[in-house]
């Protein structure tokens, strides 16, 4: 039974549709990895998943059970980590911590255990006593990543928990993430980090103007972009036009066109070399050919016609 | 659950909310520092404006010019009583003609004009017509001029009471004022009158009735001589005039910043929405409503211990003695609890926290200036002092307090503690409605 099923979830704000239909599952043991740009509506989603906002339509389920039929105990199951730093600056890091827990319903004897405990797992023990607003933006997102796991969650929501900080802040955040993985914690994680997503996520969800364009996992994904290989043609493409080459629509579809370049897909399984030959009999003088694995940004870019960093 | 999880529960979690928002004001006190600051120094300015401060806590000298148009003796006898004695260490009196006087009265330069008419001497003696001493105060001071009015009152009884008891000696009095006498008759006169008096001073001093002046319950400086106060000396009396002005400003000051406190006790909501921590208060499993709540005894608390300090911090400092510290604590708690629950109001109307900044300070200063703590209600216009004034929460606890300290007969100060406490219940009420409103229709704040 998967954690945390939604179900075509929608949500506007006036005549804007934040969310439109948006379904999928978060199973234990597995970080699902939300993707899309800023204004997809990956926060608006988790907000209705974590009781925040309530949806126009659809329904969220927590451990097999509808969200909105019993609030409080599908919010004792999940812990959530919004994208602010939603800590007090004027309080330590233990006492952040420990604040936290016991809003969570631990004891206070339990909230300081498990404060210590994750004091040490995010390997900041040694700061434990000064207070948060003299830790650095990686400390920060660290404390702010532990105040929704002191009562062990069974389902952890993560909005975007690395923005912001530097790439070794990231690094250790990231494993950390995926010791919780390992433990059987099921994680949804929205990113517009595509190394994250790809790296981090069993399965993806590609998120964009509200709607879910695709999901599945990383290989899943590229496969829609014709298995594990796409070509990178260089070459001076002002004012031609790919679809008036003869036979070139049979066998290719654009993925992206720019002045030098031209990315492109094979249609069904062939040959690469074959696909290579063929690349370069075109009617256009090639500097240069490269084959190369599709990317999430490749898969985004199909799907929504634009780079994931536009 | 249980009924007693169901309250038990949520109010722990009230606790823990308190004591969280105490620690951080603990680590960051100065917003309150700030507020708490403010109206002991401005009482204390307001003290040294009006003559307060030195180190003997007396009141300053008032300068105040004298224009002798009489040029008599008993016209010099007066002048010359402004700075004698005691009087010198309260008053400065200078000798000016009467244009320069109003001159410098206008300048701002002297608090008052003591006018002494041309044949005020004769006229007193011989009873001809009637006599009297004019006073032009400035009206760009009240304490001083106020001060000077009540002194010279006090003369011109005197004169009244000489003027009776020793009418029959006049006629000769005149006579040595015009200089027709020698020296051995003003030597008898003087031996005589003295003899007069010495028998006359033990209906005198001490004083066989002694009376309390009563008056209205804002005015500024109600230093009669009550019951226990009749072995005081003058200095004393003075002294006790400045406790009363620095009283009645503290109360008014304290009143005033308390509404600013308490906004600042209350807006820490608006930056619990802006941190998101509020947000994230709400993905636990929590109910909502002790998170509000806990705002408003978190300020509480603190307008508490802010009133403490103001009182009893402002009053050592003054040297007042507070006459009803228990009944002014009571009310003060009361006043706190109605400024929690204005500021929750407004925070639930207004979630936007630069308009609510706005707001906050127009209700604030609003509230305190109708209510008077800063003026005097009676300077208000008639309609303000008669029909809005006396509605204010601000005006029940400032008029009562000042009331309880010019300790004129029985003060029904619980009754304003209860109004206050029920506005505070009202504006709690409507705060949740308003909260639940929004909740319900699945807004954010």
């Amino acid at each position: 039974m998967s954690t945390l099923k939604v179900d075509r979830l929608s949500k506007s704000f006036g005549s804007i549709r934040a969310v439109e239909g948006v379904s999928f599952e978060v199973r234990p043991g597995e970080i699902y990895g939300l993707l899309g740009p800023n204004g997809a509506g990956k926060t608006t989603t988790i907000s209705m998943i974590s009781g925040l906002l309530k949806p126009d339509g659809g329904e969220v389920f927590v451990a097999g059970e509808a969200f909105w039929t019993d609030p409080q105990r599908a919010k004792r199951i999940m812990g959530v980590v919004p994208q602010e730093l939603a800590i007090y600056e004027e309080l330590n890091g233990r006492e952040n911590l420990e604040f936290w827990g016991r809003l969570a319903g631990l004891s206070t004897r339990e909230a300081r255990k498990r404060a210590e405990d994750l004091l040490v797992a995010l390997s900041l023990s040694d700061r434990a006593k000064d207070a948060v607003k003299t830790y650095s933006g990686g400390m920060k997102r660290r404390i702010n990543l532990g105040c929704a796991l002191l009562h062990e969650p069974k389902l952890l929501l993560l909005d975007e928990p690395t923005v912001g900080i530097d790439p070794q802040a990231r690094m250790n955040i990231l494993e950390f993430i995926g010791r919780l993985r390992a433990a059987g914690t099921a994680i949804l994680y929205t990113t517009h980090y595509l190394e994250e997503a790809e790296n981090l996520c069993q399965r993806i969800g590609i998120i964009d103007h509200g709607r879910l364009l695709a999901e599945g996992t990383l290989a899943e994904l590229q496969e829609r972009l014709g298995g594990d290989r796409l070509f990178a043609l260089e070459a001076d493409f002002k004012g031609v036009a790919p679809e008036s080459w003869s036979g070139f629509q049979q066998h290719f579809r654009v993925i992206q066109k720019s002045e030098r370049q031209l990315v492109v897909m094979a249609v069904g399984a062939r040959d690469p070399a074959d696909c290579l030959k063929e690349l370069l009999g075109l009617p256009v003088h090639l500097e240069n050919v490269t084959v190369k694995r599709p990317s999430l940004n490749d898969v985004f870019l199909q799907l929504t016609g634009r780079e994931l960093r536009e | 659950m249980t009924f007693g999880n169901r309250i038990l529960g949520p109010l722990a979690m009230l606790r823990v909310l308190v004591a969280k928002d105490l620690r951080r004001t603990r680590r960051n006190p100065l917003p309150w520092v700030i507020n708490l600051i403010v109206p002991l120094m401005m009482t204390a300015l307001l003290g040294l404006v009006f003559g307060g401060g030195g180190n003997n806590q007396s009141l300053g000298r008032i300068r105040f010019a004298v224009v002798d148009e009489d040029r008599s003796a008993l016209s010099d006898f007066l002048r010359g009583a402004g700075n004698q004695g005691r009087a010198g260490d309260h008053l400065e009196p200078v000798f000016l003609e009467r244009a320069a006087a109003m001159e410098q009265v206008n300048a701002g330069k002297i608090s008052a004009v003591l006018i002494i008419e041309t044949n005020f001497t004769r006229n007193y003696l011989t009873g001809r017509a009637p006599v009297s001493l004019e006073l032009i105060k400035n009206p760009a001071e009240s304490i001083s001029p106020a001060v000077l009015e009540e002194l010279l009152g006090a003369a011109v009884a005197g004169l009244n009471v000489i003027s009776r008891n020793f009418n029959s000696e006049f006629p000769e009095w005149e006579r040595v004022v015009e200089g027709k006498e020698d020296y051995h008759k003003v030597a008898t006169l003087i031996d005589r009158e003295g003899d007069k008096l010495k028998a006359a001073k033990q209906f005198v001093d001490p004083p066989l009735v002694s009376y309390q002046k009563e008056g209205p319950t804002n005015d500024v400086a109600v230093a009669g001589t009550g019951p226990g106060k009749t072995g005081t000396n003058g200095g004393a009396t003075v002294q006790e005039g400045l406790a009363a002005v620095f009283s009645y400003l503290l109360v008014g000051m304290s009143a005033m910043f308390l509404l600013f406190l308490g906004q600042n006790g209350l807006t820490d909501l608006h930056r619990e929405l802006r941190l998101r921590t509020f947000e994230r208060y709400q993905t636990m499993h929590q109910p909502v409503w002790p998170f509000i709540a806990s705002k408003i005894v978190f300020t509480v608390v603190m307008l508490l211990i802010c009133s403490a300090i103001m009182l009893i911090g402002g009053g050592m400092a003054f040297g007042i003695h507070w006459r009803s510290p228990l009944a002014l604590m009571a009310l003060m708690a009361a006043y706190s609890c109605f400024v929690a629950a204005l500021f929750a109001v407004l925070v639930a109307l207004v979630p936007d926290e630069r308009r609510a900044a706005a707001l906050n300070n127009i209700v604030g200063m609003g509230l305190g200036l109708v209510g008077g703590c800063a003026f005097p209600t009676r300077q208000f216009p008639e309609f303000l002092r008669e029909h809005v004034t006396p509605l204010m929460p601000t005006y029940w606890l400032v008029d009562t307090a000042r009331s309880l300290q010019s300790d004129v007969g029985s003060v029904p100060w619980a009754w304003a503690g209860v109004k206050l406490l029920a506005c505070a219940g009202v504006l709690v009420l409507l705060t949740g409605i308003l909260f639940r409103r929004k909740f319900e229709l699945g807004q954010r704040l």
